[in-house]
């Protein structure tokens, strides 16, 4: 007992393919093919679904189905990993990502939680493509999904965020879609939205919060 | 990642630099307005007393990207899609050193009750294994070692395989021949020192070849399927001070890649800075007396 000792030990040979980890080779095939993993994804136990789900990252046609997977899977590393492969896919190319954006936006709707804030990451993670989509999450008639939009921008990449946010704080009236837009402008906004961030003192004066939030956005866009 | 460098940390005040007639100077709100979205990118907090070497680092930015204020350099690396220039910020906020029995708090939580733990879901003669990665130069995971052979009384009585791995291949050679500076040594006691290292003519120090022949290096890149795949049946990953340096999806990958590998009730072990429940779901945090773990679920 103790230590084990390697077994090769020539340095030119180090790479994932020589070394001791072969002992540790995994039991599952490698070589699925499409169908099959489809299968599997909905058929097989959690951690053959979870398999499933990572191998598809490799098959763009398989948005539709990770997708639709998502709605019904309720084993959260499934789950995961489904997120993930969509997030693998959406690097392939700018019409896989548009795809997935489509079939995301519906489920910010969702009342399960989990899955809500997992859509809400991937689309973080896709700035040029959930842009087309923003102005309108950003005036959906629930205030909810205008909230969750509001979250997106949060750690988007994209130069736009500052005039969404801005257009959400001139036409808001729900106190908390527009608490949470002050709140991001105090990272992101310019000098040039100070006054607009004023009216929103004067348009609701018995509301305190909203004050100290726009208070405190102001003080740290005019940098004082 | 340690701390910011003391030097710079005793000035508490902002640090200024001229750009054409200007003082250039980071505003209190500034600095809040940085730390927040750092805090939140890479969990790292940086208290008032570190104001001088932010607002240092920042204005050294501001000047090498041809910005003129905190405001315009702020607005083009808050919304850059590719994130280079966040990056470029980690890495200098940051200071990579690598010495053995760094953090030794962690080793002594790993020896202590997360492989009485591990040991307790082990069949008789199962060997344990443990995955340092990245292993860079090779002080973790021959710190890992040493720690098991010194301080581990269930070292006589169950196998253990050491694996690490790392993206670069010329840290991997360091790895192999595993000579070190005295710097890199200066936390291991005398006596470890002693048993387990010959000194070298030019005053560094090697280690001795059994412990070199103990752990098994590999190149990894952990976010390619291929590299990870055959990693499996682990017990404990240690993986501090990297996940920082991913984007969000690699970070993601990542923590994929250590669910797989680990069997379950596994742990890993983050830098401190770092947390594993920022990243994903996936895993249950375990507070020990010594540390914070991640664990996988049963």
């Amino acid at each position: 007992m103790g230590l084990k000792k390697k077994i090769t030990s020539n340095v030119e040979s180090i790479n994932a393919e020589s070394i001791n980890v072969k002992n540790l080779e995994e039991q599952r095939k490698h070589s699925r093919d499409y169908d099959g993993l489809l299968n599997l994804l909905h058929e097989g136990d959690p951690s053959e679904r979870r398999w499933a789900a990572r191998d598809l990252a490799e098959f763009p046609q398989a948005i539709d189905s990770l997708c639709q997977r998502l709605t019904q899977e309720g084993d959260l590393i499934v789950r995961e990993a489904i997120f993930d492969s969509l997030l693998q896919i959406s690097q392939a190319n700018d019409a896989s990502a548009r795809n997935i954006i489509l079939e995301l936006i519906p489920l910010l709707r969702s009342e399960d939680t989990p899955l809500r804030n997992g859509v809400i990451e991937v689309l973080q993670n896709l700035p040029n493509s959930v842009a087309p989509h923003m102005e309108k999450l950003l005036q959906d008639k629930d205030s909810d999904v205008r909230i969750f939009a509001i979250d997106i921008l949060r750690e988007l990449a994209h130069p736009d965020t500052p005039a969404w946010l801005l257009d959400v704080i001139n036409r808001e009236t729900h106190i908390n879609v527009l608490a949470n837009a002050v709140d991001r402008l105090a990272e992101v906004g310019t000098e040039d939205m100070v006054s607009e961030l004023q009216k929103i003192k004067i348009r609701f004066p018995r509301e305190p919060y909203l004050s100290f939030a726009v208070d405190t956005a102001i003080r740290r866009i005019e940098g004082i | 990642m340690i701390p910011p460098a003391v030097g710079d940390s005793m000035q508490n005040q902002a640090a200024q630099r001229k750009i054409g007639d200007q003082e250039l100077q980071i505003a209190d709100s500034e600095f809040e307005r940085f730390r927040d979205f750092f805090y939140r990118k890479t969990g790292i907090y940086f208290e008032d007393s570190k104001r001088y070497f932010v607002d240092k680092r920042i204005i050294q930015r501001i000047q090498e990207t041809d910005h003129h204020s905190f405001r315009s350099y702020f607005t083009y690396m808050r919304f850059q899609a590719s994130g280079e220039e966040l990056q470029v910020l980690i890495n200098l906020m940051t200071v990579n050193e690598t010495y053995f029995f760094r953090e030794s708090y962690q080793f002594d939580c790993l020896v202590g009750p997360v492989l009485d733990e591990v040991c307790k879901n082990k069949r008789a003669g199962e060997p344990i294994r443990i995955w340092s990665m990245p292993s860079s130069t090779g002080e973790e995971p021959y710190s890992i070692a040493l720690y098991l052979l010194e301080r581990w009384a269930g070292i006589n009585d169950v196998d253990i395989e050491l694996m690490a791995s790392d993206i670069d291949s010329r840290v991997l050679r360091c790895c192999r021949d595993a000579i070190y500076s005295p710097r890199s040594v200066k936390n291991l006691p005398a006596d470890i020192l002693k048993k387990y290292f010959l000194l070298l003519p030019n005053g560094d120090y090697q280690l001795c070849r059994d412990l070199r022949d103990s752990v098994e290096f590999s190149q990894v890149n952990l976010v390619d399927s291929n590299d990870t795949r055959a990693f499996r049946n682990i017990d404990v990953i240690f993986c501090r001070n990297l996940l920082i340096y991913f984007d969000d999806a690699s970070r993601r990958m990542a923590a994929e890649v250590f669910y797989d590998a680990l069997n379950p009730g596994g742990f890993i072990f983050l830098g401190h800075s770092e947390s594993m429940s920022r990243i994903t779901s996936l895993f249950n945090v375990r507070k020990f007396n010594d540390a914070i773990t991640y664990q996988k679920p049963f």
